[in-house]
């Protein structure tokens, strides 16, 4: 098994732009690696969908601990809660990482567009993401870790690919509580 | 101070930006998507609008054009992230008065909003 990693640095750079200028926070890279199982799910997971020349999905997986530290320095005020605000401000921050990182993709020549982000809420919840194996990154920062999982590919059809990746609510498991918010 | 009208379906977000303008000194309103930005605008004639590109029920663009329809002299920044470049030279040729990228810098949306009431 093979790893494709051109798609790896621009979501690492994106985040570390992001997270640096959002919320003061400079995450170091752990060791990558390549997973084709389906993802177990920290407490939330932002998911979004790029669709054109690379396709596929791109999931942040944090504790809520992480999401509620990340909006309190967004906002600048504490957050204690993880209500509608505060998730709505983690989608927010996963929604802004990778439109960063699409433009980067798109200057290499990849051009996407990328979906509004979908927040999951459920500790170990089963997510497949079928034949696309995921890069998995770990960004760790002394306050926490945020997990990126890269599920793409390269696109050379100047169709759609309707084969993109979705989540299958059959790979979720039915005895796992899920919130799901689009903000 | 001046009226400003957020247009974003980021509750987070709308947020974010109103504690910034209400700190420098403006009044604030706010709509969820396009639609009811456009129905706000026209009743509540804000001096500014900052407008979001991606929303529900009427993205940004559309709103635009149709509040710079109903007042040609609608002040309108639009929100913006990276890799939606071919969306802001729309939103220009539509009458944007300028863009602010994501992730915001307090003082660059202050600037825009400034240079708009200019």
């Amino acid at each position: 098994m093979t790893m494709n990693v051109k798609f790896l640095n621009p979501f690492v750079e994106a985040a570390h732009d992001v997270l640096s200028a959002e919320a003061g926070i400079t995450p170091a890279r752990g060791t990558v690696s390549l997973q084709q199982s389906a993802l177990t799910a920290d407490e939330v997971t932002v998911l979004i969908s790029l669709v054109g020349q690379v396709q596929g999905v791109v999931l942040y997986g944090m504790s809520v601990e992480m999401g509620l530290l990340l909006v309190s320095r967004m906002m600048s005020q504490t957050f204690e809660a993880f209500d509608n605000l505060a998730q709505s401000g983690v989608a927010e921050l996963g929604n802004v990482i990778t439109g960063r990182a699409s433009a980067r993709l798109a200057k290499a020549g990849y051009v996407s567009t990328i979906s509004p982000p979908t927040l999951i809420q459920g500790k170990e919840l089963r997510i497949s993401t079928f034949d696309f194996s995921r890069i998995v990154v770990p960004l760790r920062c002394d306050t926490g870790e945020i997990t990126v999982h890269l599920a793409l590919r390269e696109n050379h059809s100047s169709e759609p690919d309707t084969s993109y990746v979705q989540i299958n609510p059959r790979q979720v498991s039915p005895s796992a509580a899920i919130g799901v918010a689009v903000p | 101070m001046a009226k400003i009208l957020i247009v974003d379906d980021a509750e987070f977000l709308r947020l974010r930006i109103s504690k910034m303008l209400i700190g420098g000194g403006h009044e604030v309103i706010e709509a969820d998507n396009g639609a009811k930005g456009v129905s706000i605008y026209k009743s509540a004639k804000p001096d500014v609008v900052l407008m979001d590109i991606t929303m529900p029920e009427m993205d940004g663009l559309a709103a635009l054009k149709e509040i710079r329809a109903a007042d040609p002299n609608a002040r309108v920044v639009m929100l913006t992230a990276l890799g939606q470049e071919s969306v802001v030279i729309e939103a220009v040729k539509n009458g944007a008065k300028d863009f602010v990228v994501k992730p915001f810098q307090p003082e660059r949306v202050l600037a825009a909003i400034d240079k708009a009431l200019a």
